[in-house]
């Protein structure tokens, strides 16, 4: 079991961009989301397009992210779900608060106790719900293909021409330099104690014990890591890391079709703030066929 | 040590800001694969720890970078994506631990083990406070919900795993810098 | 007329934190183009001299330091960092952590890169080193899946770059098998011949000899001890600090005029019944993968003494993982005391076979030696009265009694190596699998170390030979083999190539080298006079039957 990156080269149209271009973009789309607060779900619909599009074009592979899409419909129904029952006091999804019919109740109960009460789930926080699941899939969309279509050497550069410090753009560097190494050690490790009779997946007793008990796991390869530290000071010192402005040998540049898409993170971006504060266009609202739907079921 | 000793950015923490990185995001990505205790929607980390320990025994910077780093490791070797907010979150938390640092002299003295543990929590305290509130925006959810969904589980997941294994690590720690020549 | 590339004068130091002065009164000039050797055994202060010489003391390392390092003139303590890289090259010991990027090309640039050269110049500069080392064929490479051979040659390459005059090789072969040591000193010879200065700091003098060295600068407790020419034997260097070729060690035996016995029971032990059996063995870690193992067939019996010699990347460690059932074959099978071990867990197995694994940084962890010794035993279920004997007797056996509440983290090197042979003998295991033994120990302390395992005074057992019904160690130190087996496995090429008594197996130089098992003068010293001695003998133990 070594370490692997999810990165793989592919002749793809996402990955021929500037991985400065892919960040950007997700960036602008989260803050057209977020600071005009759109909650349309036209926009919202028109942006979840968009950001489908282009993950479908990076041609994951669907094997590959099966397992991890599961645990992020689950997380994102879980939250969303907490939210109608919770919501009401404040935040984004105020908006609900509005009088609308109520489609039914969902009792309540503290377990162990007699206190309970009925939250009443209302078209509006029905289409709320469905509205912010689709924005919340929106992000992701951008933001999970990142790892599967980046290659990780460049991340240090990218972050460097961004406007980082050496010091920290040549941390991301040194830092995926260091991961297999470590993955290597753990994976020893693990053999080395097995090899002494321990067993990880039989551990026994409370919380506190359990974790006591993964010590002769991670201690080892913790401890090593800080002795190595010292010598990769050594080593970096006696090239002269740090003195003097660096040189970042590998150079990343825009191509038309960055522009293109950077121009249309931008666009998106203006757009939304131009509705919603020019023209009162983004807030949120139960349009009338869902109202008319629901209520007629 | 003084303050300026405190937020000095140099090789070394440059050096342990990366090894910390690697570690955390590792042993987050081992975390598919290693049962590990869960009580409810709470999973207790143990990559956590290591990242708090860095952050006590190296300072803040190298808490802040092993955090921030780290943490988008451990998501892109895991698959999850690029969640900027949880990042800075975890870079946070490490950069609040980090503080202990001047204030602790001896890693097998009582005292300063609490302190650094103290520490260690509000670390996690601000960082997923910090994570958790940034849900609301992104995610449009209410204080509540970011609370009880988000801050609640990671807050009392990493505490516990923060107040049992950050004192192992340094009482280890203690004997390894024993050894060491400068 | 021009200052000496290096003038050392009265160097003294002592480290902040150590009471004892690490270097005392070192004095030395290098002329250009010369290659120094400087040997001595651990804690000697050459690391110390070292760090002197390239800067880091005294400005990564505190301490008190009196005396001169002035390079071509100038005192180190007057220049800046970015100005002594470009003069002093260092090669660490650890390729391992002296490599910082992901890749080699970044890797090589990665000098130029700090200096903030402009991008051709630095192209240009990585391209030339690669091409002197031959490298051009690793440029898409990345750092981690190279050889150990070819990291160093990786971590030169990217010392070269900074275009440095004087190189300083800080143990440079601690980490390399036999065949890569001997390329890489043929490199360090070259780079002196084209008039750059060479300081090799090394232990193995026998192998750093082989490149002629134009002087030996050699240490003892922080002094210089012999500095000059080595065309013949210097008195004043101990064979039993330095690995000397076995001719010398004879030579200055005979001069000391007291010749050590040394019994050695285990090589007339008796085989007995069958431990461990590998029959018909494939490995490969999954369908789309090439083959590790193929078709290895092995018997290990009481008695046996095996030493498993072979080139890095063959598969030995992948061997030995079958035995403990950290592996299973793909095909065949392999069974521990008749059982086969894919129906065994690895902690069953365990209670017949210990393995120590080659750094003791992964196995070290509790925070007192007692409590590292007693969780083999408490994992396997040993009743507490029998855990507190057994952890008892270990200890005494490695001669760490005393060390009951020491932290393992906290020993030396060798104190640790030491416990965690104990660790394994408190498991009270039947057999004794070590993977390079002495990697990361000086030549002094592994002589030492192994002496101890499994040498033998006045007929009585040795530490292995009274615990365990048999042993086996990998090595790419064919000295150790020669000493200390009484049974060689050469595995090369996925399978098992010779197995045999130590006089035979060794004695096949052609196919030696086919494996990158190169021999060594004590081997072939051992051959001379193997019809004299009827076994092989460590070089002190010749001395009797050198005429």
């Amino acid at each position: 079991m070594l370490v692997t990156w999810k990165y793989r080269p592919r002749n793809t149209f996402i990955q021929s961009l500037d991985p400065r271009t892919r960040l950007i973009f997700m960036f602008s789309i989260i803050l057209a989301l977020t600071i005009p607060e759109i909650w349309d779900y036209r926009l919202i619909l028109a942006i979840f397009a968009i950001a489908l599009t282009l993950y479908l074009m990076a041609r994951i592979e669907w094997k590959d992210v099966r397992r991890i899409w599961l645990f992020i419909f689950i997380l994102v129904f879980f939250i969303v779900g907490l939210n109608g029952l919770l919501s009401g006091r404040g935040g984004p999804s105020s908006v609900t608060n509005l009088p609308s019919p109520i489609i039914f109740n969902v009792p309540i109960k503290i377990p162990f106790t007699d206190i309970g009460w009925d939250v009443p789930i209302t078209v509006s926080k029905a289409w709320f719900a469905i509205t912010q699941v689709t924005r919340m899939m929106t992000m992701t969309l951008l933001a999970l293909p990142i790892p599967y279509t980046t290659d990780p050497n460049v991340f240090g550069t990218a972050f460097k021409r961004m406007g980082a410090g050496d010091k920290f753009a040549f941390t991301m560097d040194l830092a995926f330099r260091f991961l297999p190494t470590f993955a290597r050690d753990f994976i020893i490790t693990m053999d080395a104690q097995r090899a002494r009779g321990y067993e990880m997946d039989k551990l026994k007793g409370g919380i506190p014990e359990r974790l006591r008990k993964l010590s002769p796991f991670i201690i080892p390869v913790v401890m090593q890591s800080t002795v190595t530290g010292e010598e990769v000071i050594d080593a970096m010192d006696l090239r002269a890391f740090g003195t003097k402005p660096r040189t970042w040998l590998k150079v990343l540049t825009y191509a038309p079709r960055d522009y293109v898409i950077l121009g249309l993170g931008v666009a998106i971006f203006i757009a939304c703030c131009t509705l919603k504060w020019g023209f009162g266009i983004g807030g949120y609202f139960v349009p009338d066929f869902f109202s008319n739907w629901i209520l007629g079921l | 040590m003084n303050d300026k000793g405190t937020w000095e950015f140099g090789t070394r923490q440059v050096v342990y800001g990366a090894i910390g990185a690697a570690l955390y995001g590792v042993l987050s990505w081992a975390s598919n694969f290693v049962p590990l205790p869960a009580a409810g929607n709470v999973t207790f980390r143990p990559a956590v720890a290591v990242l708090i320990f860095f952050a006590v025994a190296y300072g803040p910077w190298v808490g802040f970078l092993a955090g921030i780093i780290g943490n988008t490791l451990g998501d892109a070797l895991s698959g999850w994506g690029f969640y900027w907010n949880w990042s800075l979150g975890n870079g946070l938390m490490g950069l609040v631990a980090g503080l202990a640092a001047a204030a602790i002299s001896d890693f097998r003295a009582q005292k300063d083990i609490i302190k650094a543990v103290g520490w260690g929590i509000a670390g996690v305290a601000v960082g997923m406070l910090f994570a958790s509130l940034t849900e609301m925006f992104v995610g449009g959810i209410d204080l509540n919900t970011a609370l009880v969904g988000y801050f609640t589980p990671a807050f009392i997941g990493n505490t516990v795993v923060t107040a049992i294994l950050v004192p192992i690590l340094m009482i280890a720690f203690a004997a390894v810098a024993s050894r060491r020549g400068r | 007329m021009t200052p000496a590339p290096l003038s050392v004068e009265n160097l003294t130091f002592k480290y902040r934190t150590r009471p004892e002065l690490a270097i005392e009164d070192v004095s030395f000039e290098l002329k250009q183009g010369e290659l120094l050797l400087i040997a001595g055994s651990s804690g000697c202060g050459k690391t110390t001299l070292a760090r002197c010489i390239n800067g880091l003391i005294p400005r990564s390392y505190r301490g008190e330091r009196s005396g001169k390092v002035l390079l071509y003139g100038k005192d180190v303590n007057d220049m800046e960092i970015p100005e002594m890289a470009q003069i002093v090259g260092t090669l660490l010991q650890d390729p391992e952590r002296q490599i910082v990027a992901s890749n080699v090309f970044n890797e090589i640039a990665f000098g130029p890169e700090n200096l903030g050269l402009p991008r051709d110049e630095i192209i240009a500069r990585v391209d030339q080193a690669m091409k002197r080392l031959n490298l051009e064929y690793l440029r898409e490479r990345e750092t981690f899946n190279l050889s150990g051979g070819e990291k160093q040659k990786v971590a030169l390459a990217g010392v070269l770059t900074m275009n440095p005059s004087i190189l300083l090789l800080d143990e440079p072969l601690a980490s390399l098998d036999p065949a890569s040591a001997h390329e890489a000193l043929q490199v360090f010879r070259s780079l002196a011949d084209e008039g750059k200065t060479v300081i090799l700091v090394e232990h193995r003098v026998e192998d750093a000899l082989e490149i002629k060295p134009d002087r030996l600068l050699y240490m003892e407790a922080g002094k210089i001890k012999y500095l000059g020419g080595i065309e013949k034997l210097p008195k004043e260097i101990d064979h039993t600090q330095v690995k000397l070729p076995a001719p010398w060690v004879v030579q200055r035996v005979k001069g000391l005029d007291k010749v050590e016995e040394t019994a050695r029971s285990h090589k007339s032990v008796e085989r007995g019944e069958p431990l461990v059996v590998f029959e018909d063995v494939d490995f490969r870690y999954g369908e789309d993968y090439p083959l590790i193992l193929q078709n290895v067939n092995l018997t290990i019996n009481r008695g046996d003494l095996i030493a498993v010699l072979g080139p890095n990347g063959a598969g030995k460690s992948t061997l030995v993982k079958h035995a403990i059932g950290l592996l299973k074959p793909t095909r065949g099978r392999v069974l521990v005391e008749g059982k086969d071990t894919r129906e065994m867990s690895v902690a069953q197995i365990a209670k017949v076979l210990g393995y120590v694994f080659q750094s003791p940084t992964h196995m070290l962890y509790a925070p007192t030696v007692t409590e590292e010794l007693e969780f083999g035993p408490k994992n396997l279920g040993f009743a507490p009265d029998d855990i507190k004997v057994s952890v008892k007797e270990s200890l005494s056996t490695v001669n760490l009694t005393g060390f009951d509440e020491y932290p393992p983290l906290g020993l030396s090197f060798g104190q640790q190596k030491r416990t965690t042979i104990a660790a394994v003998l408190a498991m009270r295991s039947k057999i004794m699998i070590m993977d390079e033994p002495t990697a990361g120990q000086d030549f002094a302390n592994y002589t030492k170390f192994m002496d101890a395992l499994c040498n033998t005074s006045n007929g009585a057992h040795s530490i292995l030979t009274a615990n365990f019904a048999s042993t086996l160690f990998i090595t790419h130190d064919i000295d150790l083999a020669v000493t200390y087996a009484n049974r060689i496995l050469l595995f090369g090429d996925k399978h098992i190539v010779a197995d045999g008594k130590p006089e035979d197996v060794l004695k096949d130089a052609d196919m030696l080298l086919k494996y990158r098992v190169r021999p060594t003068s004590l081997l072939s010293l051992n051959l001379e006079l193997l019809s004299k001695t009827g076994e092989f003998l460590p070089a002190e133990s010749l001395t009797k039957f050198v005429s």
